[in-house]
């Protein structure tokens, strides 16, 4: 009760503060680019009230909010950056924080992060925050939404498979027997982990320490290592006959799973209102549990976050308060009942209403085993050719063209020479 | 005096020229002179000679996308133009609403966006239970995964732009069609010509300028090809290409130079190398043109 007061506090001082700052507030109007799912439906008439609430607090503050794509996100914060119009305050994903770093495009909010109250800075997923931070005194964003993969199951398919439900598998050795047990009935156990860089990383979570995955840019080379690469490869091979042939992120791979064909989807939460609008409209029976890993009690998947960040300029402070504003506790305790997402506010996601929400429940939880996809973040970008590289190899050796040992091997060449040309 | 004379049409053509000069004239100058420096948009420029150019030649991804490009083209480009040539004679041999009908319906994929075009095909391709694979399972014959195997990858590509382009092609070579006189028939049918000897050796050589159009259209257009590979492989500017690169393209590598690696020297120098040889192709064709026509 005391740390709630205490963060209640906090955040009416946090308000008080900025809108106190924001008196003298000449005209301006922010440009505020978000991801485009964040511009329609329902999360955009949230966002809207987030921006009238911030304008009314901020009079002579207009904020002209836009959704865009991925790639037009990135491209748009490039060029902004080129041509001195970058927008004011733009979600991203952290991959892609080196890449605007090196481009320009973000402010560093370090000091103004640091003078924001110690309840507000409290509020925050500490690893989260240490993902925006790659070096003492630098800080480029503030974590927004985020995701920590979990394991859907189609429950018809399992039962029909004679699996019991009742438990989720306790380790991978179960789990694999799992999938067995549902092509033996003539079903696909898994989309094909290899087609994606992200499902490629989310397998090798299963077997591999954290700290062989990713690049050291000190020294220009990968951190993945043989022996724990071999033993994710080999993962690839045993499902290799079990899988659908279609991409986690296919069309296909969700339809699949809808219509009762496919057992297993591993994912981020995304996917969640498609499934639960199936339960409704067909009779889909689902749940989602956390990803089983090589021993039992750990877990694999992987997590990230989106960031919120701020462009440097004339208007870096306004856009750092509606920042702030946006990923205080409040709003992002709204968003999670709203979308019933996980997000970097820590103190949100342990509000009792939300984790009476399964699935941020469930997302909490999830991050909490999590890989990193792409560290470390803000320091330097990895290669294209990294990707491709690392995808290439898992389906080579899942297609027997290679040995599990040979393909790892291959595998820390070919990164390294892929990051020394880069 | 000549000037003077001629000065209402100078600035009649100003506005023209000006606004030429700003979005054309001066981003390809600019192109240029980054193509010969190091330059990420944001920092300064570092002069770097032809390294951006070396380095590109010298890349396994540029040989890759370019051995794509040319197996792409050499089958796309006659595939497409036999397609629509034949769809052209069908429609043509038809009459009135049914014609109509079938010219429709023929070009009908041209204008589907891009898009909606490769979802469709990737449904078609889709593993184990997609349209192609089903028809495959009747036959008693394994499933494919088109998409993801290095071995199919190029021709489920150059199935989708045979299927988009034909249509376009049909109704250029439909036209050229119209434009023979029918009595070089009757002459041709009173000499004895079969069907076939009529499309051979009176249909063909009078559609010979319509035919070079759609080639050297088919060309350039080729040499371009971006779109549909994209989105076939469900690329980002991340990660494209598909499985071993197997549909990586110039202007896709250009792009992911570009704004993947924010290597904007390469991507310009790229996109000099890629301009050069669309016109280097587009003379080789007229000249091989102009020697047809003297010969």
């Amino acid at each position: 009760m005391g740390a709630a007061r205490r963060l209640a506090g906090s955040s009416f001082l946090a308000l008080a503060l900025i809108a106190g700052t924001a008196n003298a507030q000449t005209p301006v109007t922010l440009q505020y680019w978000v991801y485009s799912d964040f511009a329609q439906g329902e999360a955009l008439k949230l966002q809207q009230e987030f921006i009238a609430e911030f304008e009314a607090a901020h009079p002579g503050v207009k904020i002209s909010i836009s959704g865009k794509g991925d790639d037009d996100l990135t491209t748009g914060q490039v060029t902004g950056a080129a041509s001195g119009n970058l927008p004011d305050v733009f979600m991203n994903g952290l991959a892609a924080g080196a890449q605007l770093v090196e481009a320009g495009a973000l402010d560093n909010i370090y000091s103004k992060w640091m003078a924001m109250p110690q309840d507000y800075r409290d509020q925050f997923d500490k690893s989260a925050i240490a993902s925006c931070m790659p070096k003492p005194d630098t800080m480029y964003c503030l974590p927004y939404t985020g995701f920590g993969e979990i394991l859907f199951r189609n429950l018809t398919v399992l039962q029909d498979a004679g699996i019991d439900t009742a438990n989720p598998p306790k380790d991978w050795a179960e789990w694999l027997d799992q999938m067995k047990k549902v092509k033996a009935a003539g079903k696909f156990a898994m989309p094909d982990q290899t087609q994606v860089f992200n499902s490629v990383a989310s397998t090798y979570a299963t077997v591999g320490p954290d700290s062989d995955w990713g690049i050291d840019f000190a020294t220009k080379k990968t951190l993945v290592k043989p022996e724990s690469y071999a033993k994710a490869l080999q993962l690839f091979v045993d499902m290799a006959p079990l899988t659908s042939g279609t991409s986690r992120n296919d069309q296909a791979t969700k339809d699949l799973f809808i219509t009762n064909q496919l057992a297993f989807h591993v994912v981020g939460p995304w996917v969640d209102p498609t499934y639960k609008q199936a339960a409704t409209d067909s009779g889909l029976k689902y749940d989602f549990v956390l990803v089983p890993a090589a021993k039992e009690g750990d877990h694999g998947g992987v997590k990230s976050y989106e960031i919120l960040s701020v462009a440097p300029g004339k208007n870096a402070d306004i856009a750092w308060q509606f920042a702030s504003y946006v990923a205080e506790k409040k709003q992002m305790l709204r968003w999670a009942k709203l979308l019933s997402r996980y997000n970097g506010n820590a103190a949100a996601m342990a509000d009792p209403e939300v984790t009476s929400l399964p699935l941020v429940a469930k997302s909490v939880e999830a991050v909490k085993y999590a890989l990193e996809v792409q560290p470390p973040y803000f320091v330097g970008a990895y290669p294209n050719c990294y990707k491709s590289i690392v995808t290439d190899n898992a389906a080579a050796v899942a297609d027997g063209d290679m040995t599990p040992d040979e393909g790892a091997k291959d595998l820390i060449e070919q990164l390294n020479d892929c990051i020394a040309s880069n | 005096m000549i000037a003077k004379k001629h000065m209402p049409h100078y600035m009649m053509v100003l506005p023209f020229m000006l606004l030429f000069a700003v979005f054309f004239l001066y981003p390809i100058a600019s192109g240029f002179f980054y193509s010969f420096h190091d330059w990420n948009a944001t920092t300064t420029t570092r002069f770097v000679g032809l390294d951006n150019y070396t380095r590109i030649i010298g890349s396994r991804d540029f040989k890759k996308a370019m051995w794509n490009l040319a197996t792409y083209i050499v089958i796309t480009v006659p595939l497409g133009i036999l397609v629509a040539f034949c769809l052209a004679l069908l429609v043509d041999s038809f009459k009135g609403t049914w014609s109509n009908i079938f010219r429709s319906a023929f070009f009908m994929p041209v204008v589907l966006p891009a898009f909606l075009a490769a979802t469709v095909w990737r449904w078609i391709y889709t593993p184990n239970f997609g349209l192609l694979n089903m028809v495959l399972g009747w036959f008693g014959l394994p499933s494919l995964n088109f998409l993801n195997d290095t071995g199919s990858m190029l021709y489920a590509l150059i199935a989708v732009d045979v299927w988009v382009s034909a249509g376009f092609n049909m109704v250029i070579i439909l036209a050229g069609l119209k434009n023979i006189p029918t009595d070089v028939y009757e002459a041709a049918r009173l000499d004895g010509a079969s069907p076939l000897q009529q499309v051979r050796y009176v249909t063909v050589p009078m559609l010979y300028p319509v035919l070079f159009f759609v080639t050297t259209y088919g060309v350039i257009s080729a040499l371009q090809v971006f779109d549909v590979p994209w989105l076939l492989t469900g690329s980002s500017f991340a990660s494209y290409g598909g499985r071993s690169n197997a549909l990586m393209f110039p202007v896709m590598d250009m792009m992911g130079r570009g704004f993947g690696s924010l290597k904007f020297g390469q991507a310009s120098a790229y996109g000099f190398i890629l301009t050069a040889i669309i016109v280097l192709f587009t003379a080789a064709m007229f000249v091989f043109r102009k020697k047809g026509y003297d010969q």
